[in-house]
């Protein structure tokens, strides 16, 4: 018995097990996919994007722009906090006192809420803002749980994307007597971009597929979104998803069917708009230069 | 007015003077009094009785000595770097500064420019001028002090944007010119340092296409648009080619009578080639400063002889 043999024998075994970890990951994405097109595509209709719930039928319309606007709102609120939050634990907090301190309060919050399931984010809020201050199921409270949810990933991701900026363009820039904001906006932020927006990405992601926090705090109607923070319910899409499939009507489950299709698309759309945007941003970028 | 190329040959009285200021730098400088510790290319008798003449350049009224640096010592936390420099830069000559690795050399480069005062635990003592100002008092703006002493970097560090956008972007945050001046500003300096022909058909390009070399000389352009007095090289082409270093050595030498340079070599003959000074650095303390060649070819110290003779570093 050759020690070669048990060598390729042992090369053999990982080959195979990587080969079963990706068929692992890739085969239920694929297989889901397929499904939510296979039950959509059949009696897809495209007044589903154009007319609003009626009951448990109709179409799907103020769910989409429901969704749409508190995804906007989570991008507002989480995406400001969040890119500010992170390019002051990267950037800005002094490196004595809060930089390591600060960052590893951001990461202690990170893990406490990714530890957290969201049902108990929804409850909270639901008690503090829905019922406590009497807001009501509105698009306020579902906007705030959302961005709690994400704010520490965001600041997360813009933090370490900012790491990854070569040490040379910040010293090119301090040597050319640029202030450190306006390297800051120039060269450094610009730079991390593709690194920022795939961390915001994932966030409206996230935070597009969240069902258990809105079911506390969004509610449902059939109606458009209101321009009122509080007070007015928000449709969404993962509501009919959730709720509709339970309910005995035909009618009900095609409107859940299609409310998954709509969202996978909506999140493919997010991914290749993102993509356009990072490759935009790495037009001058080294990796790509050469 | 000196000639900058010229080195002189020292004779008695010039040696002489060089050993009689290298004891009155061991000592320090007197307040008020100039040590003439750089000779001046040319070593004349007069300017051997009273260094003091020498302090002012007649023609432009400034101070001789672009940058001086008195009893100059810097630290990171309890690690000394360099000890008690004083030295001249005279103004429009090139200055190589040797020495072997941790001699001190690029931290006494990057302090010119204060790029370490905001590394952790820095701290130095004495004083260096430009132009007569200390670059640490309170009425020295940082950005301005930037913008007149640029530096180049050991290896090159365009931008992620434009080669256009890489040439003006000193020109661009001093706010000295904006909309199309900018374009006459990035075509006269990409002509200065001999990449316009190279790039003229593609300044809206990724400046990470162009070689190595290329990219160093967009650099130069670059610290060369905000019209800095000194410019501060820390081991210039020591990422480039032979064919580039020739070239980019020329185009300092030429650069050298408006400009003031100050450049970091490991490469002796580099030195030998560009340079009208050098100062030996060695453990942190300057060894020996003076024309080039005669630094090279009668040293004065016996560690300096050992290092540029290749017996040491």
């Amino acid at each position: 018995m050759d020690r070669n043999r048990g060598r390729r024998l042992w090369e053999l075994a990982f080959r195979l097990g990587a080969i079963l970890a990706l068929a692992l990951v890739v085969g239920p994405a694929a297989w889901l996919l397929v499904g939510v097109v296979a039950k959509a595509a059949p009696h897809w209709r495209w007044s589903v994007l154009f007319t609003p719930t009626t009951g448990a039928s109709g179409g799907l319309a103020n769910a989409i722009t429901g969704t749409v606007v508190l995804m906007a709102g989570v991008l507002i609120v989480a995406g400001t906090l969040g890119v500010l939050g992170g390019i002051y634990l990267a950037e800005l907090a002094p490196a004595r006192r809060g930089g390591k301190q600060g960052s590893s309060v951001l990461r202690l919050a990170t893990d406490v809420l990714s530890g957290v399931p969201s049902i108990t984010l929804g409850f909270v809020v639901y008690i503090a803002l829905v019922l406590g201050l009497h807001w009501g199921f509105s698009l306020a409270p579902a906007v705030v749980v959302l961005s709690v949810m994400v704010i520490p990933y965001i600041a997360r991701s813009t933090e370490s994307a900012l790491a990854q900026v070569p040490t040379g363009y910040r010293e090119g820039a301090e040597a050319l007597g640029m202030s450190p904001g306006y390297a800051l906006r120039k060269i450094v932020v610009r730079t991390a971009l593709p690194g920022i927006v795939t961390g915001l990405l994932i966030a409206l992601a996230i935070s597009s597929g969240e069902t258990a926090p809105l079911l506390y705090t969004a509610g449902f109607t059939n109606s458009f979104p209101q321009p009122h923070l509080i007070h007015t319910p928000v449709a969404y899409l993962t509501y009919p998803v959730w709720t509709f499939y339970n309910y005995p009507s035909n009618e009900a489950h095609t409107l859940a069917n299609d409310a998954a299709l709509i969202l996978v698309v909506l999140v493919l759309i997010l991914l290749i708009g993102a993509r356009l945007i990072t490759n935009r941003a790495e037009r001058y970028s080294e990796g790509t230069g050469r | 007015m000196t000639t900058r190329s010229a080195v002189v040959r020292l004779t008695g009285e010039a040696k002489q003077w060089r050993e009689r200021n290298q004891v009155e730098n061991e000592y320090g400088a007197e307040p008020g009094r100039s040590v003439e510790h750089a000779a001046p290319p040319e070593v004349t008798l007069a300017n051997l009785e009273d260094p003091l003449l020498e302090t002012m350049d007649p023609e432009s009224g400034r101070p001789k000595h672009v940058i001086e640096c008195r009893g100059l010592s810097l630290s990171f936390g309890q690690s000394r770097i360099l000890s008690e420099v004083s030295v001249k830069f005279q103004r429009g000559t090139i200055t190589a500064l040797i020495g072997p690795t941790g001699s001190g050399k690029s931290t006494f480069l990057r302090t010119l420019n204060r790029m370490n005062d905001k590394v952790r635990d820095f701290h130095h003592e004495g004083a260096v001028h430009l132009n007569g100002d200390d670059i640490w008092s309170s009425a020295q703006n940082l950005l301005s002090l930037r913008r007149r002493v640029g530096m180049l970097f050991q290896r090159p560090n365009p931008f992620p944007m434009s080669i256009k956008d890489n040439v003006v972007a000193g020109v661009k945050a001093h706010r000295i010119a904006k909309g199309k001046q900018l374009d006459v500003v990035a075509e006269q300096r990409l002509i200065e340092v001999g990449l316009w022909e190279a790039v003229r058909d593609r300044l809206d390009d990724s400046p990470f296409r162009l070689s190595g070399g290329q990219q160093q000389l967009l650099c130069l352009a670059r610290a060369l648009a905000t019209g800095p007095e000194v410019l501060l090289l820390d081991e210039p082409t020591s990422a480039l080619d032979p064919v580039s270093t020739e070239f980019v050595e020329a185009l300092l030498r030429g650069l050298a009578p408006a400009l003031s340079m100050v450049v970091v070599t490991h490469n002796l003959g580099q030195a030998r080639r560009i340079s009208h000074n050098t100062m030996f650095l060695y453990g942190g303390r300057l060894v020996e400063h003076g024309p080039t060649a005669s630094l090279f070819e009668h040293p004065f110290d016996p560690q300096t002889e050992r290092y540029v003779s290749g017996r040491m570093g």
